[in-house]
């Protein structure tokens, strides 16, 4: 589904060029639910990022399905993100003078999707995730877990094959945080394909597939194949 | 006041931390406020300044219009503001309320007098007098700079000749030379002597952009009078001064104007004219109106208050959007101290102490912006001044801010300072510390953004407003200087001169008028000459009553007046009168051939209406005696010569030089042309001097008193509404930009703070140009507001300035839409560029800054 080939990513603080990826190489199958897992400035937000196709600011070489997304503009870039990817964030996101309804409406509303078809994708989906009631409702108007369930919920409106999620139960308390992953899960197995970065090892064990950065390198991949990183690491 | 030195020491070091800030607020505030404070200038020393005399309080003025200058019969309405100079003698003595009752001409015009210093060999000047009775000076309680000022035994027949100058002629053309007084003058080649000097205050008895240089005792009027060579002073049919008293104390005004509408019926029931059948109306409702008179005769401030209590509001208004403007700098600052305010408030502040020291600093930069303002308003003033009065030579208005401005500066500073510091410093001490000092909110709206919005929607109304009076103001402009006058304007020119001044006789007219033609014919260049009473447009009109050969005498009440000149052949040709019938004036119309008398379109259509040819037909101006004076040889077409706002009137034009048979020693001060037009073959180097050369070769005490292009003077009787139309055009502009930087400042801001949630949008799928719309939606919305809130408040005031257009309706569409478009234009200009730096936004950063 994803294949990144030596993908890098540094930033320039006056004459200082900070590495937050180095010749990053993965390959994402299709229902995968990898966690990125690293200390913190390990490059996890970041990989995540490029993935999002929020960040074009990166070198090497990203395919997503079979569209190598490194030759695409920023325009074709946010098209197929806008398509393919949903994005669920550790701070929720969510829009405070939106209803729960129209938060989640948002993915659709920059869509070219008629009013009367997104009402009724959004009604679904208010049914799918059991927050019907909720819908009137602004977003301090409930719990945290309730917020983050309100962005999954958007992020997930649009059916995308690819859920990425940064720190999704960070702000949670462990009951909420066991109920998203729950969620999470469900949604895996039904076929999105998910990426979630965490700090949480009870987190990462709802995952088939647990990827290690450090210092920008792949340092570990459940998968198996890491190439010469950790060499390169050690040095 | 330790606390009070202390906020100040704060304010100093805030307002110097953000030099940003400061300035663009100080520069915002000197504009509003030089504006208000130029306009102000103009306001308090035209409508709002007293005479610099003695208790000027106690003046009381006979008569409350602006009728001027020398009018006969019966007054316009029956409102007596001109008197006869026996109506003067009468009434003073007759009502004993006056400590002191004193008369003045009322047409003060231009080189009304040819003056020379007897031992003085160069050539005569035109200078300006004023006729006043000789207790003048007492009335208003003067006393002379130097030597004496005119006294009652001045204004006898027969009594030593003299004269008071003024202290700024004396100045200005005598460099304060002592010598003057108790020197020999020639007015008007008359020896007289000059008395004394007024106080250097003093500038007459009316706010004139050509204050008097000479005033004259009454009694010499035979000699140096307005209907020189002949004499109106002792004529009760002839109404040419205004009245000024000095009231004694206790005096009940209501009781007094009663007790002199008696006397002036008694004087004018002898009269002549009021014995005629049909004038008892008239004389019954003949009345006198008793104004205070402590800004002496208040001509200018008619004719010119309308405008400037326009633009004063007009001012007000900017200042009000430059204090939204400011309210907005200061609110988004006080968002940006909001942490600083909440530790205050952590460590025990109290919010009147903090509304108190955010007020100080307003306040503090409100007077900085008045004193910069002072400045832009000197500057202000003396170009106002220039606009307003082109012409001026001894303006008694000074740009150099007065007690009383500077006093209206500071005021306005303070008010100023309130105004926009108030809501801010309110907004700002209510924000709730815990959350402020979580440093991170998550709503995208705050306590502020209302108020805000609310500004740039209050900003937008009022440039609404502004705009749509400019567009009047302009588009009422162009049609009173683009109307069709009739007239040719290309290489035509106007000098005014004076053969009265000159000491010519009737019988020396002629020749003198053929000389002048044809020295200046003589000229290289020079195409056509006229000699003529008067121009188009130059502010001056003679108008009589007509009866009509074979017609019933007209009842009183009928409309029969005409204007009317004399002039010499080319007169028709230069102005630009074609002959549509019969002929115009030739050289074969002389003072010995039969009267004739050519009209205009005008008079045709109104005396004519019935078909009859006007070629042929007789009619005379003093009676049904002389119907058969001027017999109608042609008819040319219309040009207009007085109201530029009004249909042309009707006239009729009589050759220089010929005498009605009927009562001819009242047709003889007509036949002193005053004006020479000439028609070029281009453009000639220095023409006036030319012409000024050939009138002082003739003789030298021909001089020429004002000299213009035919266009200028043409020009010159929009003076005002050009003024008030540049001036609310360019506060429209002001507004304009004040708005619109209001509206950036606002959308900026917004997007500033909606960074993290443009940034959820862009990585939700938002694109470039979502994000743009949504940004411009917002800031048109604003816009919207203020425009559907500014359209029914313009449509209310634009019935305030109807009575100053022309030709416009006050609910022109046109302009109305135009000035929607631009302030659209504005607001989509203004909220293009923070929406482009909205969609600029990089969701990563955005959503870091989270």
């Amino acid at each position: 589904m994803i294949e990144l080939k030596n993908v890098e990513r540094s930033y320039k603080t006056g004459h200082t060029e900070t590495w937050v990826l180095r010749r990053v190489n993965l390959t994402i199958r299709p229902w995968e639910f990898i966690t990125i897992m690293g200390p913190s400035g390990a490059g996890k937000s970041s990989l995540l990022n490029v993935l999002a196709m929020l960040d074009d600011q990166w070198k090497g070489e990203f395919d997503f399905d079979g569209e190598a997304v490194h030759r695409m503009n920023r325009k074709q870039r946010a098209d197929l993100a806008r398509r393919r990817i949903g994005m669920v964030f550790q701070s929720y996101h969510l829009l405070d003078d939106l209803t729960v309804a129209e938060n989640i409406d948002l993915p659709l509303s920059y869509k070219d999707i008629p009013r009367a078809e997104r009402q009724s994708l959004v009604a679904d989906t208010l049914d799918r995730f059991q927050i019907v009631g909720k819908k009137d409702l602004y977003p301090h108007q409930l719990s945290g877990g309730q917020q983050q369930l309100v962005g999954i919920a958007r992020a997930m409106i649009h059916t995308p094959a690819l859920l990425l999620a940064d720190e999704p139960t960070g702000n949670l308390q462990s009951k909420q945080a066991k109920e998203i992953m729950e969620m999470f899960r469900q949604l895996n197995e039904e076929g999105t394909t998910i990426v979630q970065v965490t700090h949480s090892e009870a987190n990462a064990a709802y995952g088939t597939r647990i990827i290690e950065l450090r210092d920008g390198w792949i340092y570990s991949d459940t998968a198996g194949e890491v190439n010469n990183t950790a060499a390169e690491v050690g040095q | 006041m330790n606390g009070l030195i202390q906020d100040v020491k704060f304010a100093l070091r805030q307002l110097r931390k953000a030099p940003g800030f400061t300035i663009t607020a100080i520069l915002t505030l000197a504009l509003g406020i030089g504006a208000n404070a130029a306009i102000f200038t103009l306001v308090h020393a035209v409508l709002l300044k007293n005479l610099p005399v003695v208790d000027p309080k106690m003046l009381v003025r006979v008569g409350d219009n602006d009728e001027c200058c020398i009018n006969g019969g019966a007054a316009y309405k029956n409102d007596y503001t001109l008197f006869s100079y026996d109506l003067y003698t009468h009434l003073r003595d007759q009502i004993p309320e006056f400590e002191q009752l004193a008369a003045m001409q009322a047409g003060i015009g231009y080189g009304s007098l040819t003056t020379r210093r007897s031992n003085d060999s160069s050539l005569p000047k035109s200078l300006r007098s004023e006729m006043v009775s000789g207790n003048y000076f007492q009335v208003f309680g003067l006393t002379p700079y130097a030597g004496r000022l005119l006294t009652p035994a001045d204004d006898v027949a027969g009594a030593p000749p003299g004269v008071v100058m003024s202290y700024q002629t004396w100045q200005r053309d005598y460099g304060l030379d002592p010598t003057v007084v108790g020197s020999t003058f020639l007015l008007n080649t008359n020896p007289v002597t000059v008395v004394g000097i007024t106080p250097p205050g003093f500038y007459g008895d009316r706010m004139t952009d050509t204050p008097p240089d000479f005033y004259i005792p009454m009694a010499m009027e035979p000699q140096l009078g307005p209907a020189h060579p002949t004499t109106i002073l002792h004529r009760s049919d002839r109404s040419w001064i205004y009245l000024i008293g000095r009231i004694k104390p206790g005096t009940e005004l209501p009781s007094l104007q009663a007790k002199m509408g008696g006397v002036l019926r008694g004087f004018l029931a002898q009269l002549p004219t009021f014995q005629r059948k049909g004038m008892e109306q008239n004389l019954a409702q003949s009345h006198v109106v008793l104004v205070p008179a402590g800004a002496g005769i208040e001509n200018m401030q008619q004719n010119t208050g309308k405008g400037l209590r326009l633009l004063f509001i007009v001012s007000a208004l900017v200042l009000l959007i430059a204090c939204a403007n400011i309210a907005n700098l200061v609110l988004v600052r006080g968002m940006a101290r909001r942490a600083e305010t909440s530790i205050r408030m952590a460590l025990g502040a109290q919010r009147r102490r903090l509304i108190r020291q955010m007020l100080t600093e307003s306040v503090l930069l409100s007077c900085l912006g008045g004193l910069a303002g002072l400045v832009v308003a000197y500057g202000g003033t003396r170009v106002l001044l220039n606009m307003a009065f082109p012409d001026a030579t001894d303006l008694p208005i000074q740009a150099t801010p007065s007690t009383v401005v500077l006093a209206f500066a500071f005021g306005l500073s303070l008010l100023t300072g309130l105004i926009f510091g108030i809501a801010p410093a309110w907004v700002t001490s209510h924000s709730e510390p815990a959350e402020a000092l979580r440093g991170s909110n998550r709503t995208t709206q705050d306590r502020s953004g209302w108020l805000q919005r609310s500004l740039v929607i209050l900003q937008a109304a009022l440039s609404l407003v502004l705009l749509v009076g400019a567009g009047l103001m302009a588009k009422s402009l162009s049609n009173l200087e683009g109307q069709n006058f009739g007239v040719k304007t290309e290489n035509r020119f106007v000098a005014h001169f004076s053969p009265e001044n000159a000491a010519y006789k009737q019988n020396q007219l002629q020749s003198l008028y053929d000389r002048i033609t044809q020295d200046l014919h003589a000229l290289p260049g020079v195409e056509r000459v006229s000699l003529s009473m008067y121009t188009p447009l130059e502010g001056n009109n003679w108008s009589e009553g007509v009866q009509f050969q074979g017609r019933a005498e007209p009842k009183v009440g009928d409309e029969m007046g005409a204007s009317w000149l004399r002039a010499s052949p080319e007169f028709f040709d230069i102005v630009g009168h074609h002959v549509l019938r019969g002929r115009g004036i030739t050289e074969q119309d002389t003072a010995t051939s039969t009267p004739i008398a050519v009209v205009n379109e005008a008079f045709v259509k109104k005396f004519f209406s019935n078909g009859k040819d006007p070629i042929g037909a007789h009619f005379g101006v003093s009676g049904m005696q002389s119907v058969g004076d001027f017999e109608i040889v042609g008819v040319v077409s219309d040009v207009k010569y007085n109201n530029v706002r009004e249909h042309t009137r009707a006239m009729y034009f009589r050759p220089l030089l010929q005498m009605a048979h009927t009562k001819p020693e009242d047709d003889t001060r007509s036949m002193y042309a005053s004006a020479i037009m000439l028609q070029t073959k281009g453009s000639i180097d220095d023409l006036e001097s030319q012409v000024r050369r050939t009138l002082a070769n003739i003789d030298p005490n021909l001089t020429v008193s004002r000299y213009d292009t035919f266009q200028g003077q043409i020009r010159g009787q929009f003076n005002q509404e050009r003024l008030i139309a540049r001036l609310t055009l360019m506060f429209g502009a002001l507004a304009l930009v004040l708005a619109s930087v209001g509206l950036y400042g606002v959308t900026a801001y917004s997007v500033a703070r909606r960074t993290p949630e443009i940034g959820v949008r862009m990585a939700l799928g938002a694109n470039r140009g979502s994000v743009i719309a949504m940004v411009l939606r917002e800031a048109l919305m604003q816009a919207g507001i203020g425009l559907a809130i500014g359209v029914p408040v313009t449509w209310i005031c634009t019935r305030f300035v109807q009575s100053q257009l022309y030709g416009v309706a006050g609910h022109d569409l046109v302009v109305l839409g135009g000035a929607v478009l631009i302030l659209a234009g504005a607001a989509f200009a203004a909220g293009l560029i923070p929406a482009q730096r909205a969609a600029s936004t990089d969701p990563v950063q955005a959503l870091r800054m989270e």
